[in-house]
């Protein structure tokens, strides 16, 4: 009799009514085959694992992460409030420990979605782990998280949301951006000034195969989160490294990803993206599910496994030795030092965003109190090209009274200014947030 | 005239159903053989009644149920190809299990082809183990049956009798294939046995009117043509109590329809009329099949349940029964006992049961009247507990598309149907405890015969099209053709109409009868590359569970 070794709770929401367009790679098709060899495996019969019910997200659970301008309903659609409701009903099953680990196999995905959101980047509105992490913090008083994510594409929406906080650990590994979209996540982006070396990014190159994957994932990422001691495991599971993916260019299999879940045991892991459908993905999901529930993976193999995966080169196995070992260096041997301003001081950053399946170009400037004490307040200036001028101000949930008052002073001095359209307060310490204009 | 008999735990229920009437009903104690008990059965019933009067004969037998439980089934050996995926040694049933290689992937696309001389080597395996029928299961079957045809071939005429796996369900799950595959050729000549025996017991008695067994979907199926699909007729009881609350009540709005037995009760949910299906399919002992069912739940709650104190204090109720209840000679108290001397039934030895309510008192220092008293309110309290279960469970199904989310009604009971001989006393206590109409409608005590007599016949076919590959499939009535690249969803629907009422027609439904259900539809379009090139149409039919039409009154007549 075959049985989970890990209870696994299972969260399917292929969206069979929902598509970016007809012929988009995320549309009602993408995940009609993992349906199909998840349903055909009768793994939802394993004793052990688990089938829950979605539910939609409230646009109160998007508002602890996101500035949604003009506002969360032309953000967010049905689609978007499900895929992160879905997530939420994953960490419910294991904050309440129904289950030891989770699955949430939903769509569309998110971590593309920064924390302004203005439109849909690379597929995403709303950033679903994001929204997960806020929720299980707000319900469950969970303080340090990781989020590991493997996604081909780096994860530039959850680093965006995480870059000033040092308790959430975000580690993405993923095509190196000089050869694939965002074009971002280098090593030098390693975290904002209260939140140095948080923020892990590895690049690997094209054509990295399986046993490339596995060795950043032993080498940096296991060592990383045992350094960090998070009390939650996240990994956001993308499923676009896989060798047959239409849109990306690495090597990586079934097998491999069962191999990286049994190692990385995330105690919650959701779909973000992967578009092979019909050769990748309804693998690749079984053996994630397998693995999460601790079952023997070696007969899991995709049909074309022994024809078209080629096991990594040597020139790439040679090119990660080495990135690793710098890397190690950077994190693990040497971590980033404190970022070197006084405490107390405001740091200006900006920086442009573009919206590649909205087309909209966004100019951000951000004032953040550098802050020994607690994350430190923040003030999002940000004007898309659709012509709305927002300010978002933040307060993070273990603000001190000095970075509190700043972000009242800077409420007010908006509320002064009549440029802005929007004006929001986001809340963490009284998880509220307002509209104010 | 309709003959409805059903085959219980410990009695047998029958009726005879004249111009939508009951004309006579009895209850027989069951013998050790079925055939002995369906004869008693049949002489009590039909006494004063001309055999030829009887135009129609439905039968809902243990037989099957009772063979799987007991393990008193024929060595069956199993031929299985599986591909990528769980292994497929996880799933070996039977004495002689044999995986082969071949693979075919979930668009129906030979991946691997089989091996003949594995398949040779698995018929010598099988030779030796001494079976006599085989099941054949291939992954993905029911996307393109070609290798499980392909196994049948090169077995020959070896096995009597080949389970082929995508003749029995259309659905995809490889494991509850096996197990369903695996129980039909284990069953395949008991079965059939059973079946001639009977025959002659029937042709014995001068009834040979058309003859039918109840499954557990509600449905009937032609005696035989049962033996086809033997493990079909498996565990028919809570469907047949079902299909007479139906009969016997019209089940209009949410109705929670409650059978309460001896040893158990049986919940079902009906809506306005349709009863709710279970997704999968059955469990029948350990083996978890993809035979259709309605969505039952049994909990060890019943009349004759065992009635102790735990540890001097703490009243349990149930789930054993180790007999009769005392009133009636039974070993232990039971809720029957408390029942009598509260003078709630007019039945059973008086005395005896107000010993037994005195035994439990005694231990929780109550009188008599009081201890019956709360052995009835806690085994309310029970079914209660059970039924808000059972509703929070259907509520919590998982759903697949923004629609069935936003839409997702929530099934909330709005009037309860008790059957079962205690049904007129547990009713009002559970009014009480829903505040909803609980009703009991007439010939509440066999109601699962009625609803055998009462039932049609049910089918259900899978139709899956895939234009890009050229091909469609309909695993059920084993039909695989070739279509154009501009076949469509209008197309799909004439072909899967055609072959339902074909199967219909194949398994005994009345050939007037062509009212069916859409369980499922959807059309997909394939993409690749960026271009549209071909759609996925995936159409489910049936013909859903009913009352034939002499019987679909809405209990007005009965």
């Amino acid at each position: 009799m075959i049985r989970a070794k890990r209870k696994t709770g299972l969260v399917f929401f292929p969206a069979f009514d929902w598509a970016i367009s007809p012929t988009h790679p995320e549309r009602e098709e993408r995940l009609l085959y993992t349906q199909d060899q998840v349903m055909e495996e009768g793994l939802l019969d394993v004793p052990g694992i688990r089938e829950y019910r979605v539910r939609p997200a409230k646009y109160s659970d998007l508002q602890r992460v996101h500035f949604c301008v003009p506002d969360e309903p032309s953000m967010a659609t049905e689609s978007h409030l499900i895929s992160a409701g879905g997530c939420l009903v994953a960490a419910d099953a294991v904050m309440k420990k129904e289950v030891e680990s989770a699955f949430a196999l939903v769509r569309p995905p998110g971590h593309h979605a920064m924390k302004v959101v203005h439109g849909n980047r690379g597929f995403c509105n709303i950033n679903i782990e994001a929204v997960m992490v806020e929720y299980i913090r707000d319900v469950y008083g969970v303080k340090k998280i990781a989020i590991v994510d493997t996604d081909c594409h780096h994860g530039d929406g959850t680093q965006d949301v995480y870059w000033h906080d040092p308790n959430v650990l975000f580690i993405s590994m993923h095509q190196d951006g000089r050869t694939l979209y965002p074009g971002s996540g280098f090593a030098e982006e390693n975290g904002g000034a209260n939140a140095r070396g948080t923020t892990i990014n590895i690049p690997l190159p094209p054509r990295t195969g399986e046993k490339g994957f596995l060795y950043a994932l032993e080498e940096l990422v296991m060592p990383l989160l045992e350094k960090f001691e998070p009390e939650l495991v996240i990994n956001s599971a993308g499923q676009d490294n896989h060798f047959d993916d239409p849109i990306t260019h690495m090597n990586f299999s079934a097998k491999g990803y069962a191999e990286l879940n049994a190692r990385l045991k995330p105690d919650l892991a959701v779909l973000e993206g992967g578009y092979s459908v019909e050769k990748a993905l309804p693998y690749v999901n079984v053996g994630i599910i397998m693995a999460m529930a601790g079952m023997d993976t070696s007969t899991v193999k995709e049909p074309g496994y022994d024809k078209h995966y080629a096991p990594q080169a040597p020139d790439i196995t040679d090119y990660i030795t080495n990135l690793m070992g710098t890397l190690k260096d950077q994190f693990l041997i040497n971590p980033p030092a404190p970022h070197p301003a006084k405490n107390g001081e405001i740091i200006t950053t900006s920086k442009r965003i573009f919206y590649d399946t909205d087309m909209i170009n966004e100019n951000q400037d951000e004032r953040l109190v550098r802050c020994r004490d607690c994350a430190g307040a923040l003030a999002i200036d940000s004007h898309s090209s659709k012509g709305n001028k927002m300010m978002g101000v933040h307060i993070p949930k273990d603000a001190c009274p000095m970075c509190q008052k700043m972000a009242e002073k800077w409420v007010n001095e908006a509320l002064d200014n009549k440029k802005f359209h929007h004006i929001f307060l986001q809340d963490r310490t009284k998880c509220t947030y307002e509209v104010l204009r | 005239m309709i003959l409805g008999l059903d085959v219980g735990g410990t009695q047998t229920d029958a009726v005879v159903l004249e111009d939508g009437h009951v004309r006579a009903h009895t209850k027989t104690v069951n013998r050790p053989e079925l055939l002995e008990t369906l004869g008693q059965s049949l002489d009590k019933t039909l006494a004063g009644i001309e055999p030829d009067k009887i135009q129609r004969m439905v039968f809902s037998t243990t037989m099957a149920t009772n063979a799987v439980v007991m393990d008193n089934m024929d060595p069956a050996g199993m031929i299985v190809s599986a591909g990528p995926g769980m292994n497929p040694e996880w799933f070996s049933v039977g004495p002689s299990y044999h995986v082969v290689e071949g693979c075919m992937d979930h668009r129906g696309t030979e991946v691997m082809a089989l091996d003949k001389s594995q398949v040779k080597e698995a018929i010598r395996e099988m030779e030796k183990a001494g079976v006599n029928a085989c099941g054949i299961v291939c992954k993905f079957s029911v996307r393109n049956p070609h290798q499980e045809l392909q196994l049948e071939e090169w077995l020959g005429d070896q096995f009597g009798y080949k389970a082929l796996g995508h003749r029995f369900s259309g659905s995809l799950n490889f494991p509850r294939r096996i197990a369903t595959a695996y129980l039909n050729a284990a069953l395949h000549k008991l079965h059939t046995k059973f079946i001639s025996s009977l025959e002659t017991t029937l042709t014995e008695r001068g009834l040979n009117a058309p003859r039918y067994l109840m499954k557990p979907d509600g449905g009937t199926i032609r005696l035989d043509k049962s033996c086809e699909f033997p493990a079909q007729t498996a565990q028919s009881g809570p469907a047949a109590s079902v299909m007479g609350a139906l009969a016997l009540d019209g089940c209009k709005g949410v109705t929670l329809v409650l059978d309460i037995g001896g040893t158990t009760t049986d919940m079902a949910l009906v809506l306005d009329g349709l009863p709710l299906w279970v997704p999968n399919g059955i469990r029948i002992g350990e083996h978890r099949t993809s035979i259709r069912s309605l969505l039952t739940r049994s909990v060890g709650f019943g009349g004759d349940s065992e009635v102790k104190v735990d540890d001097g204090k703490k009243l349990s109720i149930g789930p054993i029964r180790r007999g009769e209840a005392m009133a009636f000679g039974g070993p232990m108290p039971t809720p029957t006992d408390a029942m009598i001397t509260l003078g709630l039934m007019e039945e059973g030895d008086k005395d005896l049961a107000r010993k037994a309510m005195e035994d439990i008192g005694a231990q929780l220092s109550l009188d008599a009247e009081k201890a019956a008293k709360i052995i009835l309110e806690e085994t309310t309290k029970g079914m209660t507990k059970a039924v808000i279960d059972f509703v929070k469970r259907i509520n919590s199904r998982p759903v697949y598309t923004i629609h069935e989310v936003i839409e997702g009604i929530k099934i909330d009971p709005d009037r309860i149907v008790v059957l079962g001989a205690p049904a007129p006393i547990v009713a009002p206590m559970l009014e009480k405890a829903f505040n909803i109409p609980c009703v009991v409608p007439p010939h509440y005590q066999v109601a699962n015969a009625v609803g055998a007599a009462a039932a049609k016949v049910t089918a259900e076919i899978s139709l899956q099209a895939d234009t890009q590959r050229g091909s469609m499939v309909i695993p059920e009535v084993g039909l695989e053709s070739a279509i154009a690249r501009d076949f469509t969803m209008a197309a799909a629907m004439e072909q899967a109409k055609e072959a339902l009422f074909s199967r219909g027609l194949a398994v005994g439904a009345d050939p007037g009868d062509q009212e069916f259900a859409v369980i499922e539809k959807e059309e997909f379009n394939m993409i690749r590359g960026g271009y549209r090139v071909g759609k996925n149409i995936r159409l489910k039919l049936a013909l859903v569970p009913g009352l034939i039409p002499d019987c679909n009154c809405g209990g007005q007549q009965l």
